[in-house]
């Protein structure tokens, strides 16, 4: 269930790889702050992190605009070690910033459902993960309608698949990188807000997420969405066992070399097609 | 520019560089900070050898360094060898690591092998901290005191560091510069120009490609034991950290110029005393400023210039020339 969340926190990455060929290695920082959004919300207005979700994707949104406004755009065209070092520095920005801006403690939000759990037969599911799967699903089926009826996700899908093309049929593809960037790092910072929950949030907590998010996409396949649903699914099934069979720090060593070895051997991803 | 007027430049250097220590207190501050530099260049130097002519981008070579750290580390507390020999089991096992990540990396390119290298820097580290009864674990492992001299590699002084961080950091720039006049200096480039092509015209560019990751690596590796012996304590976290080494030294060999053999000098010369700087003058007022500091400025140089410190200088110098 877990691999849900994995999902969308992911399908931000692959969205913004896929429409603009850039790893985004700051993308785990748009989660901690879309955490953040859902925590400020929850600490001063009194809301529930699963109602400010899409207030934290706003945020974001308009944040991701900017970044990209400023700096992505800038670097499409360079080669790969400045794109990689570009997002590099975000990150390091991003994460220092937020150290400045919140302080190193951690945070969470206290919710009524945080502790309950609901019995279904022999099973026991957890309410706040239920409530972050659930969300996720919804978020997703938004995405898919989006990308795949509305003209405007029409235009992204061409503007990745072909640029130059794009271009000719009259589509901006510079506003089109903008938002798919923008889309793609409210989606994570979204997935921040649905799992804030059941965590809790620091400058930091993006460290956890990295190796994740990337094992989620590689996995699927850099640039396919719905790789990054399967990804995300495998991703939550491998560390639900791993969980069982090894200590806790083993858990990311076992991400760690599905990773290696998934990069290794079919680094196109389960479902992608050879690029 | 003429030849003679780079040798020149070069001996010039050369000259101040083993003079300057001389200027400043022997176990002074300033002394620590250039050895820092000159440790920092040699291994963005090493990292250069993969990341610059090669063109590819590795962020996982702290895997390397923290193996040369532990390396001899351990062969010292555990057998009582010297750190001299040390090194050289260090540098095989360095070496041999970056063979075995080779092997499955070395027909990713740009992204991906960025990707897979950095989850193999992060293997390591879990794998040291994981494993305690071999490198104690996250609590970290120290070089013992003994008698300071040249034979056990401790020394009371900063400045015997910093000579033999000179003399590594000139080591690692010859075997960078003899790479790169040499025949696998030229296939390493051809791959990075055009893999399809240089494969066509007869180079085996796995092979290729594996040898300059086996010698950088085993590079790497040494200088983890200078660094060791030069800090006397470090844990997993700081010799496998990813922003502190993998990010840091691919950095400065970016911002100097990378694939250059003076790119990675002019980038440690540059960044490392900007960040001894940003630390002092703003650690006490809150944490994480110096490194935002240092974020903004890595955003900086590559938003003006994606080639580094060398190529604006080279425009100014064209600029100044035209007026």
């Amino acid at each position: 269930m877990i691999g849900g969340v994995y999902a969308v926190i992911s399908i931000g990455l692959t969205l913004v790889f896929g429409v603009m060929g850039i790893v985004n290695f700051a993308q785990a920082e748009f989660l901690m702050l879309g955490m953040f959004v859902a925590y400020y919300a929850w600490a001063w207005l009194g809301l529930d992190p699963l109602i400010t979700a899409p207030l934290a994707f706003a945020v974001v949104f308009v944040f991701g605009m900017a970044v990209h406004h400023l700096m992505i755009r800038r670097v499409l065209k360079a080669p790969e070690v400045a794109q990689v070092f570009l997002t590099v520095g975000l990150l390091i920005v991003l994460e220092n910033a937020a150290l400045l801006m919140f302080g190193s403690g951690f945070k969470s939000v206290a919710t009524s459902y945080q502790t309950s759990a609901l019995h279904l037969g022999p099973l026991f599911i957890s309410v706040p993960y239920l409530a972050a799967f659930l969300m996720s699903v919804a978020c997703g089926a938004v995405l898919w309608l989006f990308l795949e009826r509305s003209w405007f996700g029409r235009a992204m899908r061409a503007t990745a698949q072909n640029p130059m093309a794009a271009k000719l049929m009259g589509i901006d593809s510079d506003r089109m990188h903008r938002i798919a960037f923008a889309l793609g790092v409210g989606l994570t910072a979204f997935g921040g807000a649905v799992i804030l929950p059941y965590l809790t949030v620091s400058p930091t907590v993006g460290d956890q997420f990295v190796v994740l998010m990337f094992t989620v996409v590689v996995l699927g396949g850099l640039g396919s969405v719905a790789g990054a649903v399967v990804g995300g699914l495998a991703v939550g099934i491998i560390q639900s066992i791993s969980g069982l069979l090894f200590p806790i720090q083993m858990q990311n060593l076992v991400l760690f070399v599905v990773f290696i070895g998934v990069l290794a051997i079919r680094p196109e991803g389960l479902l992608g097609r050879a690029r | 520019m003429k030849p003679s007027l780079k040798y020149t430049l070069i001996a010039l250097a050369l000259a101040l560089a083993i003079a300057l220590p001389f200027g400043l207190e022997p176990r002074g501050y300033a002394t620590r900070i250039l050895c820092l530099v000159l440790l920092f260049a040699a291994m963005a130097q090493a990292w250069n050898i993969v990341g610059g002519l090669a063109n590819q981008m590795s962020l996982g070579h702290a895997a390397f360094f923290g193996i040369g750290a532990y390396g001899s580390t351990i062969l010292l507390v555990k057998y009582g060898i010297s750190p001299w020999l040390g090194l050289l089991p260090g540098m095989a096992a360095g070496g041999v690591a970056a063979w075995l990540i080779s092997l499955p990396t070395m027909r990713l390119r740009g992204h991906y092998f960025a990707l897979a290298t950095l989850a193999f820097g992060e293997v390591m580290r879990l794998v040291a901290n994981t494993w305690g009864g071999l490198t104690g674990g996250p609590s970290g492992i120290s070089v013992p005191f003994s008698k300071p001299g040249l034979a056990v590699f401790q020394f009371k002084e900063m400045r015997p560091y910093y000579f033999l961080m000179l003399a590594a950091l000139l080591m690692v720039t010859a075997i960078f510069a003899g790479i790169r006049h040499s025949k696998l200096g030229y296939r390493l480039r051809a791959i990075r120009e055009n893999p399809a092509a240089a494969e066509a015209i007869g180079v085996d560019t796995t092979r290729t490609k594996i040898i300059a990751a086996v010698i950088s690596g085993a590079l790497m590796a040494g200088l983890g034991t200078f660094y060791a012996q030069f800090q006397f304590f470090f844990d997993p976290d700081t010799v496998f950290s990813i922003p502190a080494i993998s990010v840091r030294v691919a950095m400065i060999a970016i911002v100097g110029g990378v694939g250059t053999t003076i790119g990675p000098i002019v980038g440690a010369l540059f960044l490392i005393p900007i960040e001894e700087l940003a630390n002092q003058t703003f650690s006490d007022q809150a944490a994480g400023l110096s490194q935002l500091v240092f974020g903004l400025l890595l955003i900086v140089v590559i938003l003006a210039e994606p080639r580094g410190l060398l190529e604006i200088g080279r425009r100014l110098w064209r600029w100044r020339g035209r007026t």
